[in-house]
């Protein structure tokens, strides 16, 4: 068996994981559906803009996060529960598992993000669907970064018990809350300081967030410098977090633990 | 009363050497309201609400105590599946003097939890006296205990299947929190669909929030009659808590969990 069928299918096994875990397919459509059907619709009523035109686009980027974000439990689970173990007995290097589960859970990610899309597209009409095309891979890319968050958060808390949970709420609430899918960055530019303006429009949530709403719902025209923006922003997470993976991998390896 | 006090220690200084799970839910509510609930309230501009920071402030107390109330549940899961449930029931402890260690322990997670983020609402809305903000607090806790005994009785589901309990209680969460008055005022929810406002109605969350919020100082003519929701919260911490009491007393020793 070659190097790239065993990438292959140790993908396909952790991607199916991810839909095979009910609790958690439970907590995020409940989640991302009621804020898309409920939260956006009623603060739309206290604001006199269209938050709701505004919020909808947001909501796919944050199921893509937080599905990208799973990636970094599954991978504590593998470590805590020793199936890491099993999987470094397997005629594969470790360079491969890494590439394995940054790839499942940007698949994972564009899948899960890409059903709230089509919720989003019964409810709010959209001017050009098929620039989404152009867009998901980018946001592919953007998943595979977040992922590298989840899976360097993972290796630094494998040794930390239940803590990983806790570092895991930390980077999500910040990453959210400094982006631009809750409220436009006017608002923002008006509350913060500039330095901090800027960082949270290259945070890349605030990118894919604005380029959902500008391209396949607003209708604008692609603009590639856009695109490479959210690839510039996302890379180094990626390739952060697979750095952190291979490490703790190789550890593993050597030692037998972390 | 030795036993049941060793018994909330034994659980309690787990989460207390280091602090961890309470020192987050403080950041997190630091940063969602002096971050997320400044930069939305200056989007808001539904006058009937006032300053939307505070009524967020209050709303997002309300959502920790249910977040705290619902651990109750999971913990009782979690005891069962690891095997601890057995142990304790085998203890020459009565399974009342069990039940009052498991709800008090609740109860004094949810004073530490609850601290800073009450003491902080309390300095943001400001002009309050000794009795209202004791009726803020004896609310939150009928409030919390109610949640627990909820959750605790739902629990009893996890023993046929842990995967339908967990699915049930996650889905539950967001859409109880979603469908109440914990971000926006009711009137709000109506002008959104008069469908949503309906089922507002029937979570417990609606009548918390709009009950602390009377006892803060907010505009009686945006909340519920207090009347019923001092009724409704009442009734439901002794009926769920009562429920939950028999289920325990009915639990047999050596009860295998699915």
């Amino acid at each position: 068996m070659t190097e790239l069928s065993s990438i292959l299918q140790l993908t396909r096994n952790d991607f199916s994981y991810f839909f095979r875990t009910k609790w958690l397919m439970a907590i995020l459509l409940s989640l991302h559906l009621s804020d898309m059907l409920v939260v956006a619709l009623v603060y739309g009523k206290l604001m006199s803009f269209n938050y709701f035109q505004f919020f909808v686009p947001a909501i796919i980027v944050m199921g893509l996060f937080v599905a990208a974000l799973d990636t970094g439990r599954r991978i504590w689970l593998a470590i805590r529960e020793g199936v890491i173990q099993y999987y470094l007995s397997l005629p594969i290097s470790i360079y491969g598992i890494v590439a394995a589960y940054l790839l499942a859970g940007g698949l994972a990610a564009v899948v899960y993000s890409t059903s709230l899309l089509l919720v989003a597209l019964v409810v709010l009409p959209a001017q050009a669907v098929w620039n989404t095309l152009i867009l998901l891979p980018f946001l592919f890319v953007l998943a595979m970064g977040l992922a590298g968050i989840a899976a360097s958060l993972a290796a630094f808390a494998s040794t930390h018990g239940e803590y990983y949970f806790a570092y895991q709420q930390i980077v999500q609430t910040i990453l959210l809350v400094f982006s631009t899918v809750y409220y436009p960055i006017a608002v923002i530019s008006n509350y913060f300081p500039p330095f901090l303006t800027n960082i949270v429009s290259a945070n890349p949530l605030s990118l894919a967030a604005e380029a959902m709403r500008q391209y396949t719902f607003a209708g604008n025209s692609v603009q590639p410098l856009f695109l490479i923006n959210i690839l510039l922003a996302s890379l180094p997470f990626a390739i952060i977090g697979a750095t952190a993976y291979l490490i703790a991998l190789h550890t593993i390896q050597v030692k037998g633990k972390l | 009363m030795r036993s049941v006090i060793r018994l909330i220690w034994f659980d309690l200084k787990h989460e207390l050497k280091p602090p961890v799970w309470i020192t987050l839910q403080w950041f997190t509510f630091t940063i969602q309201l002096f971050i997320y609930g400044a930069l939305i309230s200056q989007l808001v501009t539904a006058t009937e609400i006032g300053n939307y920071q505070q009524f967020y402030a209050v709303g997002f107390l309300v959502m920790m105590t249910f977040d705290i109330g619902s651990h109750a549940g999971r913990d009782f899961v979690e005891d069962a599946h690891e095997g601890r449930l057995p142990y304790l029931l085998s203890l020459p402890i009565s399974r009342s003097k069990l039940f009052l260690a498991t709800a008090l322990k609740g109860g004094f997670e949810l004073a530490l939890m609850l601290t800073v983020p009450f003491a902080i609402t309390l300095s943001l809305i400001g002009n309050l006296t000794v009795v209202s903000v004791a009726a803020a607090v004896a609310t939150l806790f009928c409030l919390g205990f109610g949640i627990a005994g909820l959750m605790l009785g739902l629990s009893f589901i996890a023993f046929k299947s842990s995967d339908l309990y967990a699915a049930i209680t996650t889905g539950l969460s967001a859409i109880i929190i979603r469908f109440s008055t914990v971000l926006y005022p009711l009137a709000s929810l109506a002008r959104a669909s008069p469908g949503y406002a309906s089922v507002a109605r029937f979570s417990p969350l609606t009548y918390g929030a709009d009950l602390v919020r009377l006892f803060l100082g907010f505009d009686p003519s945006i909340l519920l009659n207090p009347v019923y929701a001092v009724a409704v919260l009442t009734a439901l911490a002794v009926s769920t808590l009562g429920l939950s009491m028999f289920l325990l007393q009915r639990l047999v020793e050596g009860v295998k969990s699915g």
